[in-house]
């Protein structure tokens, strides 16, 4: 007799069977894409069962859902509901649902996990999938002159050079207020605000100074990048359009893309070109930081800490110059591995710089924490409720201010977070700007601590791999933790060499739908510095119109006149003007 | 607050003298990519690789001329073309200063003829990569060159050629 070996569980089996035992027949596939990667297949009908299951029930945490147009492949849509597991068996689940071409519906998970709510907005943009029983039915991406009947995302609409002639001049957005106060307001629709470098609408719906609630508009500048990428760009140029994602954080992206490229068509990316993009990740974080801990300074009106923390800045900036041949967009990722090896002697400046930015990083915080506007000016202030913030999923800094450590580099461990010694998600509970920016300051001395233990690491060896199979169709997700918290890439590969589907979320796409309760209870004088305690993918608001509840009047402040009321708390912008 | 004046005066100035001083950058930089003519021999593998479309290549009308373009408007910077080049002959320079008052001055190119086939006269490939290919074979020597006559003829004529000697030797060996 042979005894059968208990063959060992991959990672997030415990899952799929859970879900087999909860709802029996509701798994009709289940394939893992890589190691901690598994994909179950579940009947339309069945999907927000599951996925609320998976998600208050096993500990997960919703990303983002990805919608697909896969009837060239099969002849229906694919809806792809990434989960990451972080309580046991650590992993990511990915909930897929087809969906009939000919109804174009599915039923909505939001009502049940509020976190799905921006993607199912977006794949009602994208796709004209409509999630029967979403509550907020609005528009998120498009213009509002866009066409009725045109969704840019399926594979039979559009070319990604066509401008469809705009189908009306005027904005039609409507503002949701979601208070309690009786009388109805009418909102007026102010200009577009583009600032000098990304541009959003905010209403804040106030009684007297106090914030009752707050809705906006973003997504003004919607580049289409996936549909470039889909239509123009061959699958290993993407990472380089990818690094143009954000300003700030566009290594994370580009890192992300390349490993959800990998992971599917499972590469092995080389030992030191791991170590050597988990530097440069961590790089990239140390001056997005320090940007950050800047405009902290400069709402509390500490306006030589601005100076200072931006002076040191440069150091990092320099760093980078040093590491990748760019100040920004680094464009140093390639599908397989990096392009560019760390010398020794950049080596041995690395490390100077690094002992010359905590000396001096410390000797700033310190002024920082000590000066008498810190406390009173960010204490209490944004409270971003911890249920609030299960609910939604929001991620980074964000989050873990409120307690909770989600980080992607300590939950999912990649590249040369796997070899790290001594460290875990940095978190406070205060739930407010103080505790987001007290994150920042520890995980910028953690950065610091990271990249020399890297280059102590980091084993000699080819930082490109080759000798790999390309694999039509195969998709996987690839995740990175920026700056700003987690970026996931989605990516599925055609038979063209080019991406099929790809979709990527920025960390800051996570973080919005929760700012509006950040907003509530607090002065309007706040709202600059809780905006820029999220430290989103702009931390100015060009305008803000203010609407008041009780007396169904507007009016639009600038961004100068509310800055300079955050920083000041006298001379209320909105005195003598009947208000 | 006293550390705070302190720190002020210790760091002095932070500002530095550009534009009325050169701005410095460490090696390795990525800046301008410059384009060496005279290396060049067109074999269009920075084209291929240029995630950008920034440098294109284009067929005149009567195909007897390729031209080569960059259009800095368009350029990220990212150096494919310099990794790919097998004739060193594109190379990211430290340059940053790329401002023109004509929009046309951001593009830069360079024609190169183009080679035709000694069989059939059709253009095949651009001249210059097929001499490079012949004094390369010629210089190996041995088995590599003993096809080096075949060069000026296009892919059409050499297969012809090849499918017509096949069809002699299968003819030999069927007879004997």
């Amino acid at each position: 007799m042979t005894a059968k070996k208990p063959v060992a569980l991959r990672i997030g089996e415990t899952h799929v069977q859970a879900v087999r035992d909860t709802f029996p027949g509701s798994v009709l596939d289940a394939t893992w894409q890589a190691a901690d990667q598994v994909t179950i297949t579940v009947p339309t009908d069945m999907l927000p069962d599951v996925v609320e299951f998976l998600y208050y029930g096993r500990g997960g945490w919703l990303p983002n859902m990805v919608a697909n147009d896969e009837r060239p492949l099969h002849g229906c849509f694919a809806l792809y509901y990434l989960l990451s597991m972080e309580e046991s068996d650590k992993g990511f689940v990915v909930v897929r649902t087809e969906v009939d071409p000919a109804t174009m519906e599915y039923p909505s998970v939001t009502p049940r996990v509020p976190a799905c709510v921006w993607s199912e907005r977006e794949a009602f943009d994208m796709f004209g999938l409509r999630a029967i029983g979403l509550p907020d039915e609005r528009r998120l991406v498009l213009p509002d002159d866009w066409p009725d009947d045109l969704y840019p995302l399926r594979k039979d609409s559009m070319d990604y050079r066509h401008r469809p002639t705009p189908t009306t001049d005027v904005e039609n957005y409507q503002f949701l207020y979601e208070g309690h106060a009786e009388e109805t307001t009418q909102v007026p629709m102010g200009p577009l605000h583009i600032t000098s470098d990304e541009p959003g609408h905010f209403r804040l719906f106030v009684d007297g100074e106090d914030i009752i609630d707050a809705d906006y508009r973003l997504f003004y500048v919607h580049r289409g990048m996936e549909k470039v990428a889909e239509d123009r760009l061959s699958y290993d140029a993407v990472t380089f359009l990818a690094d143009r994602i954000c300003g700030i954080c566009g290594n994370a992206h580009s890192v992300a893309y390349a490993e959800s490229v990998e992971h599917a068509q499972g590469i092995e990316v080389p030992l030191r070109a791991q170590y050597i993009r988990s530097i440069l990740l961590e790089v990239e974080r140390l001056h997005s930081h320090l940007m950050n801990l800047g405009l902290v300074c400069h709402y509390c009106g500490f306006d030589t800490g601005f100076q200072h923390f931006f002076r040191v800045r440069e150091k990092a900036m320099d760093l980078a110059v040093l590491l990748t041949g760019a100040r920004k967009t680094y464009g140093l990722n390639l599908i397989g591995g990096v392009r560019r090896d760390i010398l020794d002697d950049q080596k041995l400046a690395t490390i100077k710089y690094v002992s010359e930015l905590r000396n001096e990083v410390e000797a700033l915080v310190d002024m920082l924490v000590s000066t008498a506007n810190f406390e009173s000016r960010t204490g209490g202030i944004g409270r971003l409720d911890p249920v609030i913030a299960r609910d939604y999923s929001p991620v980074g800094p964000c989050v873990r201010g409120s307690g909770i450590g989600r980080d992607v580099r300590f939950d999912h461990p990649f590249d040369g977070y796997k070899f790290l010694v001594g460290m875990s998600a940095r978190t406070h509970d205060g739930c407010d700007v103080q505790s987001r920016t007290l994150v920042r300051v520890e995980e910028f001395m953690d950065s610091l601590a990271m990249i020399e233990q890297w280059l102590d690491g980091a084993p000699q060896g080819p930082i490109q791999a080759e000798g790999w199979q390309y694999t039509p169709n195969k998709f996987a997700l690839g995740y990175t933790e920026a700056p700003r918290g987690e970026d996931m890439h989605w990516a599925q590969v055609g038979d063209n060499q080019k991406c099929y589907r790809w979709r990527c979320k920025a960390a800051t796409y996570s973080n919005w739908p929760v700012l509006r309760y950040m907003f509530r209870g607090n002065t309007i004088a706040d709202a600059a510095i809780i905006v820029g305690s999220m430290d989103p993918c702009y931390s100015c608001t060009d305008r803000v119109t203010v609407v008041d509840v009780n007396k169904s009047t507007s009016t639009v402040l600038t961004k100068s006149q509310l800055e300079s009321y955050c920083r000041r708390r006298t001379h209320s912008p909105l005195a003598g003007k009947g208000w | 607050m006293f550390k705070l004046f302190k720190e002020i005066r210790e760091t002095g100035d932070a500002t530095v003298e550009y534009p009325f001083a050169p701005y410095e950058f460490p090696d390795g930089f990525r800046g301008k990519p410059e384009h060496n003519e005279k290396l060049c021999i067109a074999c269009e593998a920075c084209a291929i690789a240029c995630p950008a479309n920034a440098i294109t290549m284009e067929l005149s009308e009567d195909q007897s001329l390729i031209t080569w373009n960059i259009n800095y408007g368009r350029c990220i910077f990212c150096g494919r073309c310099q990794e790919v080049c097998p004739m060193f002959a594109i190379e990211l320079t430290k340059e940053f200063e790329l401002t023109v008052l004509n929009k046309a001055d951001l593009g830069e190119s360079c024609a190169y003829e183009v080679a035709r086939c000694s069989c059939c006269g059709k253009p095949y490939a651009v001249k210059k990569e097929v001499d490079y290919v012949r004094n390369l074979l010629s210089k190996m020597g041995g088995p590599a060159a003993t096809d080096i006559k075949k060069l000026d003829r296009c892919l059409d004529c050499r297969r012809l050629e090849d499918a017509e000697a096949f069809q002699l030797q299968a003819r030999h060996r069927g007879e004997a």
